[in-house]
């Protein structure tokens, strides 16, 4: 590569803040022409914060700092004035229309028009055009919801290049791909820098972007690292890694000393099919145990199957399970309803604390009596004293931050309504708590309080499963951890051995680290 | 401002989310009030307010069904046509088998609760939308009605018309006014005597802040005023009415499924259920069995509405039931339902369907003809939704929020969306 | 801010009182049952209540256009109320209520379905108002008072007759094949018309003179709900394709009024089939240019001024006091009672009488030049 190549992009010190939170702090990104710019962090980094920022989903004015593209100075309001310049993002969640032809969604908002009415003729030999540079051989007239996962994000692409594109942004594009397909979409990326099309790939699979990549940028905490440039830098995983993690883990967790019991909780060869496809397994033959008093972590990337594996475990409420058992202080035990679940003492703290972990409609303690109204109720009738006396006991021993347990919980901050959706799940009595990202989304203070939680229930002598990306915040708490790769149990550390670079590798490496 | 909604809550004992009930209370007594002076006084006659009762008592059953479909999240548009193939088969059943009225009321349960399983089976097991479920059997039950009554009208025997047109006899000693509605009159003010102090000693053991003593004072007088007013006006009659036989069943019914969602586990699975039904079978609730039950509810009180107006029509016939799922289902969102399901109360349901009812009969007393009783209602409903997702649009509830926002010059507009930012740090924090 | 507020809620509840208050006084005094029914009479300007059904027939318009101006003209209040299009019979039952509440002495319905109104009726009569069925008798209530409306069964036997006159002057010979339709069965009249008609028809149907081409004779068969149009044509429609196949001819179809009439004949035009001859009633507009156009045979006049003049006429009777006018005690039995009832004549129109017929409508008369 000719060093001297022009700067297609650059960010110069971006701040954005939220209320309560910096999710950027004087940022620095440097995109040349006709590179392909990998950008990696742990999640919460602010990847996807800045190309927010950068194609105006941030419009100018709600961040600080300038965009310089091709030379000048831009500030896009919205996405429409960002794909203008020729800047398009590709996101983890396609923004196709399943039940529409390739060649709709290629020109959907966009579609050829002759006198008035759509000109399909016009369309169909476009969409064959830019299938072509993609590499999609594929009648245009199939519906998405027919090809697969890797077509769909070729057809995304193409969608790209009808809009001009000058500058590709794909997050995590390989992530839902299986190997061929990701193989297939680096090609294509490698194909793209030779017509002098720039890309900026966000990825987690370090492999990858060792692979194709010509410079690494790193962030961390909302703040650039630094920048790699692969082909001069000598750049390996190890380096990316240890870009992503190194900072100091501390002071960022209560004290504690661990009080370990005997094992009480254990799960034998579990396998679950996905819901909709009758070949692809979210969990593949997973076993591991619980301790009493024992915080136990599971380290996965997005999409690895961590979610699916507890819930799938805690009444099935996920996919079609196919095999394997549960055992609770030594006795076989069957979860077949979430009332089940509840019943044996388990209790799920889901990710999406939004989406389905809590009634948004409802009021606190309303919230924090829901998984369990039998304990405040005398024949089927709810006592309000009850119940208001144990929101009170909750609102007081988890410090949330309320005038009242009458207020709705959509008022709440993040970190208070996890505290809330903690409080229900404790209400519920359990012995075993799965912690599904308990921390996500959350600032640093109450994320410490809610380690203090954790840690309270284990002092208990339950047992508490956290799950988390934040490799750092897994060190940092538990005692032993599991690592998960497409569904499998690929390894367990123990809290001595835990070290970022070595979970990393378990799990994002596929092959060689795994262990049966 | 802060202070209104706290002696909004104190009076009316809400919490925010039945603000717009609230809202609705305001508008009946308006309606009331604009009608009585406009009719010269015939809107609150005796007269009127029996007949009022006994016309819309069951649209107002049909409501509390409703509103707890509508809250679960779903919508039942059969309800017209369930009431009216109840009708049919109970009339015939009393006028070709001589089944004796108690035991065609008995049936007329039966076949409703048999209908509902049906519905409800589709809709919680095999997972049809509602919308589809009904609408099917819309026209199923339609067509049924017809087919077993041949389009006919078929009259109902005396002893079953009391359920729709009937009022309570007349005991003891003439005071000049209904005694058994006067005995309902003074139970009702002991009960909600009993029910303000039992409120205030939960508040009291709650350690929770009661509202001052004058408050509930006044929420008191309020409410035996209007308790005492009603009676006499109920008992106050022509010799031989009183408060209808249809209202009492009408007040029992409020009064049991008040309680039900508002105080028993079943009540709360369903608002669980149509506030979020992943979190609320993540927490255990059995999602079929709630569906199912909603579903099954609604058709056994639209079996008893169909029952009520065939007794007060003292015939079944093939036109019972047409668009009373409108009237229904309009009571309902007027009353302060969410569309989107997980909100809502019977009571404001009924405050609803009042607001509608005494509407149409302030028009009608003042001869106002159909048509622009229509018009008029359609743009109630209307402006009374809009009036919400407005509401809802600028964060939360506040009438004088509202009216007081453009004379305050400390609250810049720039304040307002702070709060809607916070959920968005979240998702970047997330999506990283 | 408080004082504000106790201020504007105190203001609200007095006002709310001061209303209350004088509406307050006991109704039990006034109450005293069907007095007024009988000789006494009433103040000459009383309100006049009027239900009709909803707005689908000429008819029913006309009808409450004349009643707000023969009983405003008789110095009467008049409050005339159509039942809304889709909730028909609920909103006549409120409708008659609110009269009743307004104080109405005398109601005149003109019922939706006659059978569901016994409630209303028996409020109406509790008060003290005198009750006329209009045109459809009300029926299982002992409460109805008076009922009026043309000679139904008349009607009936007209209409049969004009079939059968129809039918010979077209193709002399016999036998003609038919078919029949019949009204609303939740309307009483619709039996009526049919059973007259039938009165006229069976002997020939029996001898085989005349062939009814579906079988179908039973009135449960003949029916048409709500007297719609549209399932007038779906069943011409349906014994078109099942019964007249072919070369098989229609020589005549019963029809029991002129809406149903033109959607019988629309069906048969639909299916390109010659025009039978058929009866209808109520002389509207449409049906009477049909008729002068030589498609529709005949219709029956009966001509809605007079009715609504003979009612007018039975209130003002009233209203001194006076016992109304009534030609028959004997006919109109409702299932509860035999209704004293005041029955006009109808009169048949062909093509032949219609100019002499319409000769005093201002409407009709034109068309028939």
């Amino acid at each position: 590569m000719t060093p001297t190549r022009p700067n297609l992009l650059e960010m110069r010190s971006i701040t954005k803040t939220f209320p309560g939170v910096t999710a950027l702090a004087d940022v620095n990104l440097v995109v040349r022409e006709g590179e392909i710019h990998a950008i990696c962090g742990e999640n919460g980094a602010g990847k996807s914060t800045l190309m927010k920022v950068l194609s105006g989903v941030h419009p100018h004015g709600s961040y600080s700092g300038d965009i310089v593209y091709r030379g000048e100075q831009v500030r896009f309001h919205d996405i429409r004035a960002s794909e203008q310049a020729g800047i398009v993002i590709i996101h983890q969640e396609l923004a196709l229309v399943p039940g529409m032809s390739i060649t709709e969604n290629l020109f959907l908002g966009n579609e050829p028009r002759r006198r008035g009415a759509i000109d399909w003729k016009t369309a169909q030999r476009r969409a064959l055009e830019l299938m072509e540079q993609v590499g999609l051989r594929e009648d245009p007239d199939t519906l998405i919801k027919d090809i697969g996962v890797g077509k769909q994000q070729l057809v995304e692409i193409a969608k790209a290049f009808a809009k001009d594109v000058k500058l590709l942004i794909l997050d995590e594009p390989t992530a839902a791909l299986n190997e061929d397909d990701s193989r297939h979409l680096l090609d294509l990326l490698r194909g793209f820098r030779e017509r002098g099309i720039t890309s900026i790939m966000i990825s987690h699979k370090l492999n990858e972007i060792e692979a194709v990549a010509d410079t690494i940028t790193i962030l961390r905490d909302g703040r650039t690292i630094e920048s790699l440039d692969v082909h001069g830098d000598g750049v390996d995983e190890d380096r990316i890694v240890r870009g992503m993690v190194g900072r100091e883990l501390a002071s960022r967790f209560p004290d504690r000393t661990p009080d370990v019991g005997e094992v009480f909780f254990e799960v034998r060869d579990w396998t679950v099919r996905h819901p909709a496809s009758d070949e692809r397994m979210v969990c593949k033959g997973s076993s591991f145990h619980v301790r009493r008093g024992e915080i136990v972590g599971f380290a996965g990337l997005m999409g690895a199957g961590r979610t699916e594996l507890a819930m799938s475990l805690f009444g099935r409420s996920y996919g079609t399970w196919l095999s394997g058992r549960v055992f609770k202080d030594g006795t076989e035990i069957r979860l077949k309803t979430v009332a089940d679940a509840i019943r044996h003492g388990l209790a799920y703290v889901s990710e999406d604390r939004k989406s389905i972990g809590l009634n948004l409609l409802d009021d606190i303690k309303t919230s924090m009596v829901s998984a369990k109204l039998s304990k405040i109720t005398r024949r089927r009738v709810i006592d309000p004293v009850r119940e208001h006396r144990v929101a009170e006991e909750y609102r007081q021993s988890l410090r949330i931050k309320t005038p009242s347990v009458d207020e709705g919980v959509v008022k709440l901050s993040g970190g208070n309504q996890q505290k809330v959706v903690l409080a229900k799940w404790m209400f519920t009595d359990p012995d075993l708590l799965i912690l599904d990202e308990p921390t996500r989304g959350i600032d640093v203070g109450a994320k410490f309080e809610i380690y203090r939680i954790i840690q309270q229930l284990v002092a208990q002598g339950k047992g508490v499963i956290v799950i988390s990306s934040e490799l750092p915040e897994l060190i940092g708490l538990c005692d032993r951890i599991y690592t998960v790769f497409e569904g499998a149990v690929t390894g367990e550390v123990a809290r001595a051995d835990a070290d970022p670079e070595v979970l990393m590798k378990q799990m994002t490496a596929t092959k060689k680290s795994r262990t049966p | 401002m802060s202070r209104i909604t706290d002696l909004q809550k104190n009076l009316f004992g809400g919490t925010t989310s039945n603000a717009r009930q609230f809202g609705m209370i305001f508008t009946l007594v308006a309606i009331v009030l604009l009608f009585q002076i406009w009719t010269g006084g015939l809107t609150l006659t005796s007269g009127n307010l029996i007949a009022v009762v006994s016309q819309y008592s069951y649209i107002l059953i049909l409501a509390i069904g409703m509103l707890m479909v509508i809250v679960a999240g779903h919508i039942d548009l059969s309800v017209g046509s369930v009431a009216a193939f109840t009708g049919i088969v109970v009339a015939k059943a009393m006028q070709e088998h001589d089944v004796p009225w108690p035991l065609g009321i008995l049936l007329g349960l039966l076949v409703g609760a048999a209908i509902g399983a049906w519905q409800g089976f589709w809709v919680a097991y095999i997972g049809v939308p509602a919308f589809i479920v009904t609408l099917a059997g819309m026209l199923l039950f339609r067509g049924g009605n017809q087919y077993i009554g041949n389009a006919d009208t078929v009259p109902v025997p005396e002893g079953f018309r009391k359920i729709g047109a009937g009022f309570l006899p007349e005991v003891g000693p003439d005071t000049g006014y209904n005694n058994l509605t006067l005995l309902l009159g003074v139970a009702a003010c002991a009960g909600v005597v009993w029910r303000e102090w039992k409120a205030r000693r939960t508040r009291l053991e709650m350690k929770a802040d009661t509202a001052p003593l004058w408050v509930a004072g006044v929420r008191l007088t309020v409410m035996l005023g209007v308790i005492v007013f009603a009676t006499l006006r109920f008992a106050g009659g022509r010799v031989g009415t009183s408060l209808p036989i249809s209202g009492i069943i009408l007040i029992v019914l409020v009064l049991a499924y008040s309680h039900y969602t508002r105080n028993t586990i079943g009540g709360r699975h369903i608002y669980a259920v149509g506030g979020n039904a992943r979190a609320a079978e993540l927490s255990g609730v059995k999602l079929k069995r709630v569906n199912f039950f909603v579903m099954m509810n609604m058709s056994v009180l639209a079996a008893l509405a169909g029952m009520i107006f065939v007794a007060r029509s003292s015939a079944s016939g093939p036109q019972d039931g047409l668009s009373w799922e409108l009237d229904a289902i309009a009571a309902v969102f007027i009353g302060g339902a969410a569309v989107s399901g997980g909100l809502g109360t019977v009571s404001g349901s009924i405050v609803g369907g009042l607001v509608m009812a005494l509407l149409n009969n302030g028009l009608q007393l003042e001869g106002v003809g159909s048509d622009m009783v229509q018009i008029i209602k359609g743009l109630v409903l209307l402006l009374a939704v809009a009036f919400d997702v407005y509401n809802k649009s600028r964060g939360r509830f506040s009438i004088t929020g509202t009216l007081m926002r453009p004379f305050r010059r400390d609250d810049p507009p720039g304040t307002a969306p702070v709060p809607a930012q916070a959920p968005d740090a979240d998702t970047a924090k997330v999506a990283g | 801010m408080r004082t504000s507020l106790i201020r504007t809620v105190a203001a609200v509840g007095a006002a709310a009182l001061l209303t209350l208050g004088t509406a307050c006084s006991n109704e039990r005094e006034g109450a005293s049952g069907s007095d007024s029914a009988d000789g006494k009479g009433f103040a000459k300007d009383s309100l006049i209540g009027v239900a009709l059904p909803s707005k689908t027939s000429e008819n029913w318009v006309l009808a409450g256009d004349l009643f707000t101006n023969g009983l405003k003209d008789a110095g009467f209040k008049a409050d005339v109320q159509y039942a809304g299009a889709s909730t028909t019979v609920a909103d006549q039952q409120a409708q008659i209520s609110s009269m009743v509440t307004k104080g109405a002495k005398v109601i005149v319905i003109g019922a939706t379905d006659a059978s569901q109104l016994a409630t209303q009726v028996k409020q109406a009569k509790d008060e003290g108002a005198v009750v006329i069925a209009y045109d459809r008798l009300i029926t299982n209530t002992p409460d109805v008072d008076y009922y009026i409306a043309f000679d139904n069964f008349k009607v009936g036997q007209l209409q049969g007759q004009a079939l059968v006159d129809g039918m010979k002057a077209k193709k002399p010979k016999g036998p003609w094949t038919i078919e029949l339709f019949s009204g609303s069965p939740d309307d009483n009249n619709s039996k009526v018309f049919f059973d007259g008609a039938m009165q006229v028809l069976k002997p020939l149907i029996d001898k085989g003179d005349i062939v009814v081409g579906s079988g179908q004779t039973d009135i449960k068969q003949t029916a048409i709900q709500g007297w719609k149009a549209e399932n007038a044509q779906q069943r011409m429609d349906s014994l078109l394709t099942s019964a007249y196949g072919g070369k098989k001819t229609l020589d005549g179809v019963l029809s029991p009024n002129d809406t149903l009439a033109r959607a019988i004949l629309t069906s048969v035009k639909g299916a390109g089939k010659p025009v039978p001859v058929v009866t209808g009633q109520d002389s509207e507009v449409e049906s009477v240019k049909s008729i002068m156009a030589g498609e529709q045979y005949s219709t029956i006049n009966k001509d809605t001024r007079k009715l609504v003049a003979e009612t007018v006429g039975m209130v003002k009777a009233l209203q001194k006091g006076d016992k109304p006018t009534i030609n028959d005690t004997k006919s109109y039995d409702n299932g509860v009672k035999v209704v004293p009832s005041y029955l006009l004549p109808p009169v048949i129109v062909t093509k032949q009488n219609a100019a002499q017929a319409y000769a005093n409508d201002p409407k009709l008369a034109p068309l028939t030049k």
